[in-house]
């Protein structure tokens, strides 16, 4: 249906919420950064929610359309055409074989777009996901990110009607270049192994993201030497970050190694022996891949866990609202 | 009482289980910790899969997955289908049901894996780390590892080749990497001890059995790493699901208690099984149902044979620890 003429950064198959039911074996759920924009953009072709896409990273990337059919393209503004005319976004546009999609670079906020096409993406599920694993090469279109001349084929779908329907402009999600990431603590907190004045620093000061950010760990900057609690990490080590091996709490989990905290999101260790001092909440791991590397901020914001609930639930009423699409 | 407290909740220590802390981990995962001093006992773990067994049989809904490793259990559930709070007690009703850890019996499968050491793969992977990565690194004097591994533990090549051929080695969990187990040597007399590669590998050829600390993980697929070679063995994991022992899944290991055992055999041999594995998918895997009788193994542990080696190969350890060059 979509044929890659040029793969720019990095264009994956992603769905969502992944590949659920594997951490015990090692395996992360893998699954799309921004999950709003892909389940936004679904719904607005009239697939099911969590049906995947294309997933563009940092953009650079053209498409030729070899089959007609319905797409929307949501996420990041990277300044999308359509055989060199600017097209919008959050809306289902009809494309026609031998047109040209072409995306622009990331630019003043956000960091990755999605194309959903009506009737989904055809590749086939492994262990009941579509979503690829890059790290460890499964999943997705041949467990890899998609290159020049890779054909992506939708399923059939009935069209009628949906050619024209679009998000209602107050449910566009907001970009920015400071995101505000509402957190837990835990498992690893005060008293034992981080200080109360350190997790004061973690929850009150915006933090870069370094250039080393990718879909295993968002890298930020370092965090003081009066963040620790402990001399040293005991049985686990010799560094205070160090524990005995242990699950982490994957995807959102604020894991720090030396003195660098990293968010490991969608590919990143299942198990490992470093710290994890937080947990993003489930209803704000979408914005983590939309931070622009070596440019943006993150500062993160504590919440209980009836706060983290509630913010899950006003999500799935937003999904179910009657003004959704216009 | 600090707004970071995460201590939902705790079951005092009781008999010969040790104190359980729940621990809050996100809106979506609660960690299970064993003892609030960290501490590296296999006992621990028998309890964890226990549990852990027990817990995926009662079909609690909203529970998503469980990842348990040597001294906790990682449990992701969704909290708009049941609260933590009853979580927790769920998980309670189970450890208060189980039995003291000498009454348990586990299913613990005995995988028998043959293992050709100094392989040329492996010895590839350490070329291309002095190479590449660190020239002249104390781990790879002579191109391989083994040879500082005997260092660290103040013993010889051959006692290190033993050491892995004469224990059964557990797996306490799951993790890092697709597929991959955490496997501890279950006699302790042969626990030896090595640092991790600094900085770490950028290649290891899939089947590389390597040790890290006391723990042993043998690679999945071909990947990067930092953990010492003995040498290479047969495929533990296959993507492509071809091979009737992957039917079900890509998984060699299951998250519950193997057990392997290794077998010397010669690289030929190793080569043979591969494409026997990956390409012929008819190579039979020696795979035995066995059960871990707790009491039986601490019986063991309490063997004067058994207490005297170990103290007597923790000693020649500390010595060598001491006199080897850190990495």
């Amino acid at each position: 249906m979509i044929k890659v003429i040029n793969g720019g950064i990095e264009i994956l198959v992603e769905d969502w919420p992944g590949r659920l039911g594997y951490m015990g074996l090692g395996m992360a759920a893998a699954g799309a950064m921004d999950n709003l924009a892909l389940q936004l953009g679904n719904m607005i072709v009239g697939n099911e929610a969590g049906e995947a896409g294309l997933e563009i990273a940092g953009g650079y990337c053209q498409f030729e359309i070899v089959e007609d059919g319905i797409i929307a393209i949501t996420g990041s503004d990277m300044s999308p055409t359509i055989n060199d005319e600017e097209v919008s976004m959050w809306i289902a546009m009809a494309v026609q074989t031998g047109d040209i999609l072409k995306f622009s670079h990331f630019g003043e906020t956000g960091f990755r777009s999605y194309i959903c096409i009506s009737g989904g993406i055809d590749v086939p599920e492994y262990l009941g996901s579509k979503s690829t694993c890059l790290f460890g090469s499964y999943g997705g279109f041949e467990g890899r990110k998609l290159a020049k001349d890779d054909i992506i084929s939708a399923a059939k779908k009935a069209c009628s009607g949906i050619a024209g329907k679009k998000l209602n402009p107050k449910y566009i999600p907001e970009y920015t270049n400071l995101w505000e990431l509402r957190a837990i603590p835990g498992p690893n907190s005060v008293p034992d192994y981080v200080t109360e004045k350190g997790m004061d620093y973690l929850f009150s000061t915006p933090m870069k993201i370094s250039h080393n950010a990718n879909r295993a760990a968002y890298r930020l900057g370092e965090v003081p030497d009066f963040f620790w609690a402990r001399e040293d990490g005991g049985k686990g080590g010799s560094h205070p970050s160090n524990i005995v091996d242990h699950g982490y709490n994957m995807r959102g989990a604020i894991n720090v190694t030396g003195n660098t905290p990293s968010i490991l999101i969608a590919d990143g260790p299942t198990l490992g022996g470093f710290v994890c001092v937080a947990n993003v909440i489930n209803a704000d791991l979408w914005k983590i891949g939309q931070g622009i590397p070596a440019r943006d901020k993150v500062v993160f914001k504590l919440v209980t866990v009836e706060e983290a609930i509630e913010a899950r639930k006003e999500r799935s009423a937003m999904f179910e609202a009657n003004d959704l699409l216009i | 009482m600090s707004k970071y407290d995460v201590i939902l909740d705790t079951l005092p220590a009781k008999g010969d289980r040790t104190e359980i802390l729940f621990r809050q981990a996100g809106d979506g995962f609660i960690q299970v910790e064993y003892g609030y001093e960290q501490r590296v006992e296999l006992l621990d773990s028998f309890r964890i899969l226990a549990a852990d067994a027990k817990i995926k049989q009662m079909n609690i809904k909203g529970l998503i997955e469980t990842l348990p490793s040597l001294r906790a259990n990682m449990i992701h559930f969704d909290p708009t289908v049941i609260a933590p709070r009853d979580l927790i007690d769920k998980i309670k009703e189970v450890e208060e049901s189980l039995k003291g850890v000498d009454d348990m019996v586990i299913d613990s499968r005995i995988i028998t894996l043959p293992i050709a050491f100094e392989d040329s793969e492996t010895k590839k992977a350490v070329s291309l780390y002095s190479k590449q990565v660190r020239p002249n690194a104390p781990n790879c004097d002579n191109g391989y590892n083994l040879e500082y591994m005997a260092q660290c533990n103040g013993c010889t090549v051959e006692d290190i080749k033993h050491m892995l051929l004469d224990t059964y080695w557990y797996n306490s969990g799951c993790g890092f990497w697709p597929g991959g187990g955490f496997f501890w040597p279950m006699d302790p007399r042969c626990k030896m001890i090595v640092p991790k590669y600094n900085p770490p590998r950028i290649w290891t050829p899939e089947g590389a059995v390597g040790i890290g600390g006391a723990c042993l993980f043998t690679y999945t697929t071909a990947t990067g790493g930092g953990y010492q070679l003995f040498g290479r063995t047969i495929p533990t994991f296959q993507l492509s699901m071809k091979h009737p022992q992957f039917k079900e899944g890509p998984f060699l290991y299951r998250p519950s208690g193997d057990r392997i055992k290794f077998v010397e055999v010669s690289e030929e041999e190793i080569l043979d099984i591969y494409d026997h594995v990956h390409e012929k998918t008819d190579y039979v895997y020696d795979i035995q149902e066995s059960q871990l009788v707790v009491k039986d193994y601490i019986e063991f542990l309490a063997q004067p044979e058994v207490v005297k080696g170990a103290e007597e190969f923790a000693a020649r350890q500390e010595q060598g620890s001491k006199t080897t060059p850190k990495l």
